[in-house]
C-alpha cells in the first residue's frame, strides 16, 4: 500500500559509500540534547499530493492527513484502538455499532463537530457522486443514523467485528460537512480544514508544507508552534539534513544507514515493527507454482535469518506465518519459518519438479531492499536446484500487473495490516476477488468468510489458527521478513512512531526535550 | 509591405513554421507514449481496489474513451490554452507546472551565469597562456567537471561543503545560500564544456592570418585580443552557451532531486512515474517552446555578430 514513497529516484549506492567513509561531522555539545525550538521539521521521501483525506491512500499523504484530521477511533503506537472523536463505542446488536462522540470539539475554522459531520464523512467515502479514492474502505456499512449531536449509530450489512478498526484507518478521517459542501471538493483539497492537532497554513509543492499547532486541540495542544514537512527524495541528502540539524525527524531510514544516525552525537534511530509483512506473493495458477510441494520447497530454501542479519542489519524478525506480530490472533508459540535446504531438495524431487523456470519479478526500492532480497533469494533457490530468473519491473508496471493479475511467478508485496487483524491483511489481499487472488482453497475460504462476519472472538481465533495451518501447506505468499520501519530523530525530539505508517504528531507520542 | 517587414518575415516565417511542427510532433509523441506506458488509476487507488472501482475512476478521468477521441479532446483543449487537470494533484495542470517555474528559472539562470561568467574568461586565459600552469590546471578541472556524474558531484558537495565545512544548507529552497551548491552542481558540466570550447575557439582564431597581420602592423596585444580575436571567436561560444542554457533550464532533474529543489525537471520525472499525463504534456510543451525561443535568440545574436548570417 505504500505508493510512490519508497521508490527512490536514484539509488545513491556510490555516494552512500562515500558518505560512510567520511568522518562524522564535528561533535555537538551536550546541550544539543535539549532545545528551545518551537518548530518541528519533518523530511519525508516524497511530497504530499492531496490534502483531502478521502482522495488519497498514499503514505506521503496520509502522514499529513492523519494530523490535520481526526478519526472517530485512533490507533496509537501501542497498536491498540483508543478514543478519537468518539469517546466510546460498543456493539449494540449483531449488525449495529453505537458510537458516543466527543462534544465541544471545533474544526480549525470554528465550526462545531457533531454527529452530522461523522455521518457525512463516512457516507462521502462511498457516495458515487463524490468520486473518492477510498470508496471500498467502509463498504461493510449499510446505513448510518445520527439521533442526536453526540450519537452515531452505524448499521452494517452483516456483523462486522472490525468496524472500529476500519474507522481508525484511511477513509475514516472526519471532514467538516458544512464547509466541504459550501466550498466544494477542489477548494477543500487546496485548503483543508479538520479537527486535528495541526492546521494548514501554506504549501509550495516539492518545497515545503507549513502547518501550525491547533491551540484548542481536544487532545491537548502539541508542544510546538509550527510543523514543517519537507520532501527530500534522495536518501543521502535526507540523512545529511538530519545530521546537520536542519530537520528534526526523517522518515524511511534504510537499515544500512542506521549506524550512521545512531553513531552521531546528536541523533538517534527510532523504529516500529512494521504492521505487516514483506512477502513474495505467488501466482499459484502458474505451473509449477500450482504444486504446494514446490512452494513448500521454495519457503524452506530461503535463509531468512541471513536476510535479516545481512541485508537488514538485524532490523526485522522472521515471520512464522501469514499473521504479523502485533496483530490480533498472532500465535507467538508458532516457530519462525524454517530454513532447510536438504528438505527443500527432497520436496522438489517428490513434487516431480522438472527444472521449470520460476520468475521473481522485483521492483527497485518499492519496498526497501526488494532487489537485494530478490537477488539473495535467487542465489538460495539456485543452491537447491531451482531454475530461477529475476526480472526487474518499474513501479507503475507492477501496479498494472497487480491490477491485471498478470504476474509471471512470485513478486514483492508488503501487505499492510490495515486493521491490526488478519482480516485486514491476508483475507483482504488473498481472499476471493482480492488483488492477490491466485489461489483458492474451499476450507480456507469458508473460514475466512466466517471469521470476517463473526463477532465471536473465540471463533475467530480458531478460524485463523486453522487458516494458518492451511496457509503453511500451500503458501499463497512466501513471507520473508517483518521489518522495522526506522526513522532518524534529533535527540531533542521525543517521539514514538506508529507501526502502520500512520505518522502521528500528538501529545501522547511527541514532545521536545526542554532544558 | 515594407522592405524590412519582408526581410523579417522571410527570415522568421520558415523558422516559425518549423518550430510549430516541432512542438506539434513533441506533444503528440508524448501524448501517445505516455498512454502506451501505463495507467495512472492503479496508482491512485488502494492496492485492494476491485476492478469495478478502477473502471469507475478511469471513466471519471475520461481514460476509457478511444485514444483518437482522447487525442482530439486534448488537441482542442491545448488550442484554447487548457492543458487539462492533473490526475495526481487534482488541480489544473498548467497551474501545477507554473508553480515550479520560478524555482527552475532561478536555479537555471544562476547556474548559467555562473558557468558563463567563470568559463569564458578562463577559457580565453587558457588559450592566451597556452601550456602554462594555469592552462593545465583549468583544463584538468574542466575535464573532471565534464566527467563527474551530477549525482556524485551533488552528494560530494553536500558532504564536504555542507555537512563537514558547514558553509551551506544541504538542500531545499530559501535564501541565496540554498542556491550555491545546486547551481555549482548544475553549472559544473556547462562550465567545463564552455571553458574547453572557448579555449579551442580562441586558439583557432589566434592562428588566423589576420591576427598575424594585426600583430605585424604593431597593434597592441590587448587590442589584438579584445578587438580581433574575441569578435571572431564569439560565434561558437555563443552557440554552445545558448544550447547549455536550454539544457540548464530543462535538464536539471538529478540536481533538483539531490538538493530537493522544487523544479520542473523533478516535477516532470515524478509525473511520468505517476502517469500524470496532463502535467507531463504541459511541462514538455513549455520546455519545447523554451528551446525554440532560445534557438531564435541564438540566431538573432548570430546575425548581430556575423554579417554573413544575416538574412539577405
Amino acid at each position: 500500500m505504500v505508493h510512490v514513497t519508497r521508490r527512490e529516484l536514484l539509488k545513491g549506492v556510490a555516494a552512500l559509500g562515500a558518505a560512510a567513509a567520511l568522518p562524522d561531522p564535528r561533535p555537538r555539545s551536550a546541550d544539543a540534547q535539549t532545545t528551545q525550538k518551537r518548530e518541528l521539521v519533518v523530511a519525508q521521501g516524497g511530497d504530499v499530493s492531496k490534502f483531502d483525506p478521502h482522495f488519497s491512500t498514499s503514505s506521503n499523504d496520509i502522514r499529513v492527513s492523519f494530523n490535520i484530521f481526526d478519526n472517530l477511533v485512533s490507533r496509537h503506537p501501542d497498536g491498540k484502538l483508543h478514543p478519537g472523536l468518539a469517546t466510546e463505542w460498543k456493539l449494540t446488536a449483531p449488525t449495529t455499532w453505537t458510537f458516543k462522540l466527543r462534544s465541544g470539539v471545533k474544526y480549525h475554522n470554528g465550526d462545531a463537530f457533531t454527529s452530522a459531520d461523522a455521518k457525512f464523512s463516512i457516507e462521502r467515502t462511498y457516495d458515487p457522486n463524490s468520486k473518492t479514492m477510498v470508496a471500498t474502505a467502509l463498504t461493510t456499512i449499510d446505513r448510518i443514523e445520527a439521533p442526536d449531536t453526540v450519537t452515531l449509530i452505524i448499521h452494517t450489512k452483516k456483523p462486522d467485528p472490525l468496524l472500529p478498526a476500519r474507522l481508525a484507518f484511511y477513509g475514516g478521517q472526519i471532514v467538516p460537512s458544512k464547509h466541504v459542501q459550501a466550498v466544494g471538493n477542489d477548494a477543500f483539497n487546496a485548503k483543508p480544514v479538520g479537527t486535528g492537532p495541526v492546521r494548514f497554513v501554506s504549501w509550495v509543492k516539492d518545497d515545503k508544507l507549513v502547518l501550525e499547532a491547533n491551540p484548542d486541540y481536544w487532545g491537548g495542544r502539541v508542544d510546538m508552534d509550527r510543523l514543517v514537512v519537507r520532501a527530500i527524495p534522495e536518501t543521502a541528502p535526507r540523512i545529511a539534513a538530519l545530521l546537520k540539524g536542519e530537520v528534526d525527524i526523517i522518515t524511511q531510514l534504510p537499515p544500512d544507514q542506521g549506524e550512521r544516525v545512531a553513531g552521531n552525537a546528536s541523533t538517534r534511530v527510532a523504529g516500529a515493527l512494521y504492521a505487516g509483512l514483506y512477502v513474495l506473493a505467488v501466482n499459484s495458477k502458474r505451473p509449477p507454482l500450482d504444486n504446494p510441494l514446490v512452494k513448500q520447497a521454495l519457503s524452506l530454501a530461503i535463509d531468512r535469518e541471513a536476510i535479516v542479519k545481512e541485508l537488514w542489519r538485524g532490523r526485522g524478525v522472521v515471520p512464522n506465518g501469514p499473521i504479523a506480530r502485533g496483530d490480533n490472533h498472532y500465535d507467538a508459540k508458532l516457530a519462525p519459518l524454517a530454513y532447510n535446504p536438504g528438505a527443500a531438495r527432497d520436496l522438489l524431487k517428490k513434487a516431480g519438479y522438472k527444472n521449470e523456470e520460476i520468475f521473481i519479478e522485483t521492483t527497485v526500492a518499492y519496498v526497501s531492499n526488494d532487489k537485494q532480497m530478490a537477488e539473495a533469494i535467487q542465489g538460495m533457490w539456485k543452491d537447491v536446484g531451482i531454475n530461477v530468473n529475476v526480472e526487474v519491473i518499474e513501479y507503475s508496471v507492477r501496479a498494472q500487473k497487480n491490477r491485471e493479475k498478470s504476474f509471471k511467478g512470485v513478486f514483492w508485496s508488503d501487505p499492510t495490516s490495515t486493521l491490526g487483524d488478519p482480516d485486514g491483511m491476508m483475507w483482504r489481499l488473498l481472499g476471493p476477488g482480492g488483488p492477490q487472488d491466485y489461489w483458492r482453497h474451499p476450507r480456507w475460504d469458508e473460514l475466512g468468510n466466517a471469521a470476517r462476519f463473526s463477532v465471536d472472538e473465540k471463533f475467530r481465533a480458531e478460524a485463523y489458527r486453522e487458516m494458518t495451518t492451511i496457509f503453511l501447506e500451500h503458501f499463497p505468499w512466501l513471507p520473508v521478513i517483518q521489518p522495522y520501519e526506522d526513522y532518524g530523530l534529533q535527540k531533542h525530539v521525543e517521539w514514538t512512531p506508529n507501526p502502520n505508517q500512520q505518522f502521528e504528531i500528538r501529545r501522547f507520542n511527541f514532545k521536545f526535550k526542554r532544558a | 509591405m515594407s522592405f524590412s517587414m519582408r526581410v523579417v518575415l522571410g527570415f522568421l516565417a520558415p523558422k516559425l513554421l518549423r518550430a510549430l511542427v516541432a512542438v506539434w510532433l513533441v506533444t503528440t509523441v508524448v501524448f501517445v507514449v505516455m498512454r502506451l506506458s501505463g495507467d495512472p488509476v492503479p496508482l491512485l487507488l488502494p492496492p485492494d481496489a476491485p476492478t469495478s472501482e478502477i473502471m469507475r475512476v478511469r471513466r471519471d478521468l475520461g481514460l476509457d474513451r478511444p485514444l483518437p477521441v482522447q487525442y482530439a479532446v486534448f488537441a482542442a483543449n491545448i488550442l484554447r490554452g487548457d492543458f487539462g487537470r492533473s490526475i495526481h494533484f487534482r488541480e489544473p495542470a498548467f497551474a501545477v507546472v507554473r508553480g515550479y517555474l520560478s524555482a527552475t528559472v532561478e536555479l537555471g539562470l544562476t547556474a548559467f551565469l555562473l558557468a558563463a561568467l567563470v568559463a569564458v574568461p578562463i577559457g580565453m586565459f587558457s588559450a592566451i597562456r597556452r601550456n602554462s600552469l594555469v592552462d593545465h590546471a583549468a583544463m584538468g578541472l574542466a575535464l573532471i567537471g565534464q566527467a563527474a556524474p551530477t549525482f556524485f558531484l551533488g552528494i560530494l558537495f553536500i558532504l564536504v561543503l555542507s555537512l563537514k565545512a558547514d558553509l551551506f544548507p544541504t538542500g531545499g529552497r530559501g535564501d541565496w545560500t540554498h542556491l550555491v551548491l545546486p547551481a555549482l552542481t548544475l553549472g559544473a558540466f556547462a562550465m567545463a564544456s564552455i571553458a574547453r570550447l572557448t579555449r579551442s575557439a580562441v586558439l583557432d582564431v589566434l592562428h588566423a592570418d589576420y591576427i598575424r597581420t594585426a600583430r605585424a602592423k604593431g597593434v597592441a596585444e590587448w587590442l589584438v585580443i579584445a578587438k580581433h580575436t574575441l569578435k571572431n571567436a564569439a560565434l561558437p561560444i555563443v552557440t554552445i552557451t545558448g544550447l547549455q542554457f536550454g539544457t540548464l533550464l530543462g535538464g536539471a532533474v538529478v540536481t533538483e532531486t539531490v538538493f530537493a529543489w522544487p523544479g520542473i525537471g523533478r516535477l516532470a520525472i515524478q509525473s511520468i512515474y505517476n502517469r500524470d499525463y496532463p502535467v507531463v504534456q504541459c511541462a514538455v510543451f513549455l520546455s519545447a517552446i523554451m528551446f525554440i525561443v532560445i534557438n531564435f535568440a541564438i540566431d538573432a545574436i548570430y546575425g548581430l555578430l556575423d554579417p554573413r548570417a544575416r538574412p539577405r
